[in-house]
């Protein structure tokens, strides 16, 4: 019985693990600079070219960009920093929070 | 300046032959009838419809074109750019200055956003730029011209200042132009709303009658689109656009 629970646990983690890359993730970016929706367009314009993003919103206030990753597709940290690096702002840090994109953007 | 059979004056450009090795011996010449060059310039002064003396976004994000045209008090203005980097752009502009005598200048020019600061919550800017092309009176032909700016800027969500000098040399227009401006944002825009800001702006142009232009200008962006409508004292107006793509 032990052995079989055992085994029912290792499949259902196998399962979980193999799911994972196909949760929609959120990603929450610090940014320093971002005083000017006009100058900060690119950082829209470079995103929503990104097959891994499928959504993106920039808060002003909060001095954040978020992002959604699509269904089992990911972003890496370094491309997101090169994007803000084009769009000519800085990032400050990378975040992947387990709200969802609508929770992250409600604050 | 040399004149053709027909006695219209024209310019010359040398340059050597480098893949000849004929450096010293052999030039080519471009001849180019007066009535072509007023006519072009004519062309010219019509199509810019709009200008801001400030040019406002020098160098945008990577990969973006910005097209900015206005007009400020004397002067007119009509840019083009491609931003091939963060750091540089380069495209076309174009000037009129209104005076007894309208002058147009038109160059190819390369912008450099020297240093810029990202801060928490604010952000300043220092930008350059260094141009070549033709300036001339209206109807009077052109000769050709070099230019050059500086820009220095500093933004937070509810206040702006900025500070402008344009250059245009050449045998026949020399002109400086100058300009300072400080604004607020009567409230703090996000991303996706109306910007709007209240911005007076001070501006001098070297060589023409009135000395100094005061400009109260409102200054409205949402998205890419960004506009500017105010007047000068005198009661010239002013309007200026831009745009991302």
């Amino acid at each position: 019985m032990k052995f079989l629970s055992t085994i029912s646990l290792l499949v259902l983690s196998a399962t979980l693990a193999q799911a994972a890359p196909d949760r929609v993730a959120t990603v929450k970016t610090t940014v320093n600079g971002m005083v000017c929706s006009f100058c900060a367009q690119g950082i829209l314009a470079h995103f929503k070219k990104h097959p891994a993003v499928s959504n993106v919103h920039v808060d002003l206030t909060r001095k954040l960009v978020l992002l959604e990753e699509r269904k089992g597709k990911t972003i890496t940290d370094a491309e997101i920093i090169e994007h803000i690096k084009k769009s000519g702002f800085e990032t400050v840090k990378v975040e992947r929070v387990k709200q969802s994109f609508d929770e992250a953007k409600g604050g | 300046m040399r004149r053709l059979r027909n006695g219209a004056p024209a310019w010359q450009f040398g340059f050597c032959d480098h893949r000849k090795r004929r450096c010293t011996v052999r030039c080519y010449s471009v001849l180019l009838p007066n009535s072509l060059i007023s006519k072009l310039l004519k062309t010219l002064s019509i199509s810019i419809l709009l200008a801001a003396t400030a040019a406002a976004h020098p160098v945008a994000f990577e990969g973006a074109y910005q097209l900015m045209s206005g007009t400020s008090g004397a002067v007119q203005n009509l840019e083009l750019y491609r931003s091939y980097s963060a750091q540089a752009a380069w495209g076309l502009h174009a000037m009129r200055f209104e005076d007894d005598e309208d002058e147009i200048f038109a160059s190819l020019q390369h912008n450099w956003l020297l240093k810029r600061w990202n801060l928490p919550a604010a952000q300043a800017n220092v930008y350059a730029g260094l141009g070549a092309g033709l300036a001339g009176e209206v109807g009077n032909g052109a000769a050709p011209a070099g230019s050059g700016f500086f820009r220095a800027d500093f933004e937070t969500r509810r206040v702006y200042t900025a500070f402008d000098a344009k250059w245009v040399e050449s045998a026949d227009v020399s002109r400086g132009v100058f300009s300072a401006a400080a604004g607020i944002a009567p409230y703090k825009a996000e991303f996706d709303q109306l910007n709007t800001w209240l911005i007076l702006q001070a501006e001098h142009v070297t060589g023409m009658e009135d000395k100094l232009d005061i400009i109260p200008k409102v200054r409205f962006f949402k998205g890419p689109y960004f506009l500017e409508l105010g007047s000068t004292l005198r009661g010239k107006p002013v309007v200026n656009f831009m745009i991302h793509f």
